[in-house]
């Protein structure tokens, strides 16, 4: 486990601090990222990550420290400083123009021109190879916003790519992706180092960060822990880097789910235009259920569709027994229904309100009539701070100041704060550390040992094994199968999901 | 407290982001005391901007629009905007005398026709606040092109009722006890007068409606909606709020303010001139909005921030007339204000 050395040295940060209101986000941090190699770096929610990249990409301007570009100091100042170095970041949360097509953003402020002309049709012929490049089968003239988040992340690649960039740091790529799409990916990161472009690979997925990366840097709170190469650790020798103990099992044990019991939550043959036709599943008070599903399958529309933001086509929605069309989330909560979305920041949580704002959002009339007891909110945020072991040294501040995991701590707490008796999570665990994934798998199973009804929606398959009861299986908008406790294998449920299965249905 | 807190709240070392922090958030204040202490104490004029008969009039002018200016800030922290303010008081100005005409016709008291007009124009201010929300709500329009329609009907209506011209009230008694009325709130032996100063009851109102219109912002659940729907709207759709109902009210209320600060005017003049009344008002009171640091993006206000806004555009206004500077350049100055004080207020990203 001894620190190694990059062969030729790319870029450079030399004892870099950050200082932000409340906390010292990085603490002389020393690292160098080596040419045509796949750098990991790994750490908790808050380790500093982010804020290191940050700096590199010219978001950020370091208190103190130096970084260096092949060897030469120099000053990151802007976005613009950091391109004009070959330094482009693909962001954990999209950066894209919502209504501009695909072309237009991947070539935005470099479009192809004649005579101060875009040149529309090369532009969009150009934006074509890349998009087959990075494995997205996107047409160049589409508009951005109806794109599904995992089209938009490929885009977002295809962009920085484009700028013929030569150090690429990606935050958390592959949160978006399906196993498919991530495959893709890890060839092109592969093809891309092969050809001298050093890559920094940021992910809270360490069988990725393993399988991917030459060498492995492991940052927490604010301080390297060190450097390593993938064939020297494993994957509970970086988990307990990345917190600095020994991680107990990360899932807890499974209650018995409850038998005979009527169903919370049933869907019956849900149709939801345009991309869901027919979905049925049941949920029972205590139960977990687990959606599993390609990108694109229909799960968050689905999710959607039950609590009102979405119309209903054909089919019925029941809850415990009764047939219910809700027409917004506040008459789904009124039922005690509620959906934590997978978009924290667009839909999630409000980032320019306070924490304590945040939690009680979804049911303040709780906390008076007209009036809301500010003591009280604060003592409520308090306990989901302890609870869900939340990193928030000010919880009156904007919640935009916190790191993305503890914004999506405080996004689930929102829904649990209003008591519901069924609560759908939408990728409850998206950008978030192994701790705090862990707190939030007890915390699911102790609200549905206390009889919540529980639909948990995750692209990430170890997971929805690990904590469900059951788990259902969607394709291209249907309810493919239904996966008990004997048979749970990520085999099987990506059979069923890849529509690769003994006996496939036949396929819209 | 837990023993984190203290530690957390006091900065390590002060640094010019702190300076540029408190001057984004209290700029505004900074700028209406130093306004305050130059015109006070140090200008050459200061003890006539003193007299406690100046200030009086000051805020006595400026009430309604301080009226206004308390509800657009609500509509702009909501997302919104209301361009159709100065044509609600107009119209509201406009009904109230010609109702209170052919009451007192039929022979109806001074004081019962006062009252039934007055509560007919707020009325009347109520539902064109309604149309303007349902319009944003229901309809889909952007407020700016809602508003704009109604800035122009509004106004529009008001000429055609009034032919015009200007409407006289034909009984005066009840409207100027209302109108320049008030009671001897500050006793002369303070200000140093034999008699006490009589305070408008419009300054008191306008006042009032400040206060309420702050604790509602900041304190209350309607007021955190609002901010919710302003700062995100498909979040706060996510999270239960009724958004429609919250965005139709702050336009309700604004426009029931609107009627009420067109009855003050009206009242003070015993008439009301359908051309003029409010006109240009809806710009007086988005520039006291901005000035007072609410974000035109929405989400991110206070009211208090506005009456100051308010007061700072009224003070500089006086101190121009004082120093006799040309009504022609005063616009200047108050355009130049208003950037400026955004430049300041803008924060770092």
């Amino acid at each position: 486990m001894r620190p190694v050395e990059p062969p030729q040295v790319a870029v450079e940060v030399d004892g870099i601090i950050k200082d932000f209101p409340a906390t010292r986000a990085l603490d002389g941090v020393t690292l160098a990222f080596g040419k045509g190699e796949v750098h990991g770096l790994i750490g908790e929610n808050g380790a500093g990550k982010s804020t290191l990249m940050r700096i590199l990409a010219g978001l950020l301007k370091p208190d103190a420290g130096a970084v260096r570009v092949g060897g030469r100091t120099v000053s990151v100042g802007s976005v613009a400083e950091a391109n004009a170095l070959g330094i482009a970041m693909i962001h954990q949360e999209l950066n894209l123009v919502g209504s501009l097509t695909v072309a237009e953003n991947i070539f935005l402020g470099r479009e192809p021109r004649t005579m101060g002309f875009v040149r529309r049709r090369r532009m969009e012929a150009l934006a074509a190879s890349l998009l087959v490049h990075v494995g997205a089968s996107v047409d160049p003239g589409a508009v951005v916003e109806r794109l599904s988040v995992a089209e938009q992340q490929l885009v977002e690649i295809a962009k920085a790519l484009a700028a013929d960039a030569t150090f690429l740091i990606m935050d958390e790529p592959t949160a978006v992706l399906s196993a498919r799409e991530t495959k893709a990916l890890f060839s092109l990161i592969r093809r891309l180092a092969a050809s001298g472009v050093s890559i920094v690979y940021i992910s809270h997925l360490l069988p990725e960060v393993l399988a991917l990366c030459t060498r492995i840097s492991v940052l927490r709170d604010g301080k390297l822990v060190t450097t390593l190469l993938p064939r020297d650790t494993s994957e509970s020798s970086l988990a307990s880097l990345m917190v600095g103990r020994e991680l107990s099992d990360v899932f807890p044990p499974k209650r018995l789910p409850p038998v005979d019991v009527a169903p919370a939550l049933e869907l019956r043959s849900l149709c939801v235009e345009p991309t869901v036709f027919d979905v049925s599943l049941t949920v029972a008070p205590g139960e977990i259920v687990g959606l599993a599903g390609l990108v694109g399958s229909g799960r968050t529309e689905s999710a959607e569709a039950v609590v009102g933001l979405r119309d209903v086509g054909r089919g019925q929605v029941r809850v415990f027994g009764l047939d219910v069309s809700f027409r917004d989330p506040r008459e789904a909560l009124a039922t005690g229904v509620a959906y934590v979305s997978e978009d924290r920041k667009g839909r999630g949580v409000h980032l320019d309100m306070s924490c304590v704002a945040n939690v009680t959002l979804a049911h303040l009339g709780a906390y008076g009539r007209f009036f809301p007891n500010t003591a009280r909110e604060q003592s409520a945020a308090r306990r989901w701070v302890d609870r869900l072991a939340i990193r928030a040294p000010d919880i009156t501040a904007p919640i935009r100041t916190l790191s993305g995991g503890n914004q999506q701590k405080f996004a689930v707490a929102k829904w649990l704060d209003a008591n519901p008796r069924i609560v759908i999570l939408d990728e409850p665990t998206r950008g978030i550390d192994l701790g705090a994934k862990r707190e939030m798998y007890r915390l699911i199973a102790e609200l549905a040992s206390q009889g919540l009804a529980c639909l948990v929606i995750s692209s990430e398959l170890p997971e929805l094994l690990g904590l469900c009861h059951r788990i259902v299986v969607m394709r291209q908008g249907r309810t493919v199968g239904v996966v008990g406790e004997g048979e749970m294998t990520e085999e099987r449920i990506m059979h069923l999901a890849a529509g690769v299965d003994a006996a496939p249905r036949p396929s819209a | 407290m837990t023993p984190t807190e203290p530690t957390a709240i006091s900065p390590s070392t002060p640094s010019t982001a702190k300076v540029a922090f408190v001057l984004e958030r209290y700029g505004v204040l900074v700028a209406f005391g130093g306004l305050i202490l130059w015109n006070a104490v140090f200008s050459s004029g200061a003890s006539t901007f003193r007299d406690p008969t100046n200030l009086r009039n000051i805020l006595n002018q400026n009430a309604a629009t301080g009226i206004v200016a308390v509800g657009m800030t609500l509509v702009i922290v909501v997302g919104g905007i209301d361009l159709s303010v100065g044509s609600i008081m107009a119209l509201a100005g406009a009904s109230a005398i010609l109702i209170m005409n052919s009451l007192l016709a039929s022979g109806m008291s001074e004081w019962t026709a006062v009252a039934c007009a007055g509560s007919i124009a707020i009325a009347i201010g109520l539902a064109c606040g309604a149309l303007n929300g349902l319009l944003v709500t229901l309809g889909r329009l952007p407020a700016f092109i809602a508003t704009l329609g109604g800035l122009s009907a509004f106004r529009s209506i008001t000429l055609a009722i009034a032919d015009g011209g200007e409407l006289r009230a034909d009984a005066t008694e009840v409207l100027t006890l209302i109108g320049r009325g008030g009671i001897p709130l500050v006793p002369g032996s303070l200000i140093g007068r034999s008699t006490a100063l009589v305070v408008y009851w419009n300054i008191l109102l306008f006042f009032a409606i400040a206060i309420l219109g702050e604790i509602i912002l900041s304190r209350s659940r309607f007021g955190r909606h609002v901010v919710a729907v302003g700062g995100n709207e498909t979040a706060a759709r996510y999270s239960a709020i009724p958004v429609n109902r919250v965005r139709l009210i702050t336009y309700v209320l604004i426009g029931g303010l609107a009627s009420v600060a067109g009855l003050i005017l009206t009242a003070r003049n015993n008439s009301m001139s359908s051309s003029q009344l409010g006109l240009l008002m809806e710009l007086d009171a988005i520039a006291a909005v901005v000035i007072g640091g609410t974000s035109m993006a929405g989400g991110r206000g206070r009211v208090w921030g506005t009456v100051l806004g308010v007061l700072i555009l009224a003070i500089i206004n006086n101190m121009l007339v004082v120093a006799e500077v040309s009504p022609y350049w005063q616009g200047c100055v108050k355009g130049a204000i208003i950037v400026l004080a955004v430049l300041i207020q803008r924060g770092r990203r």
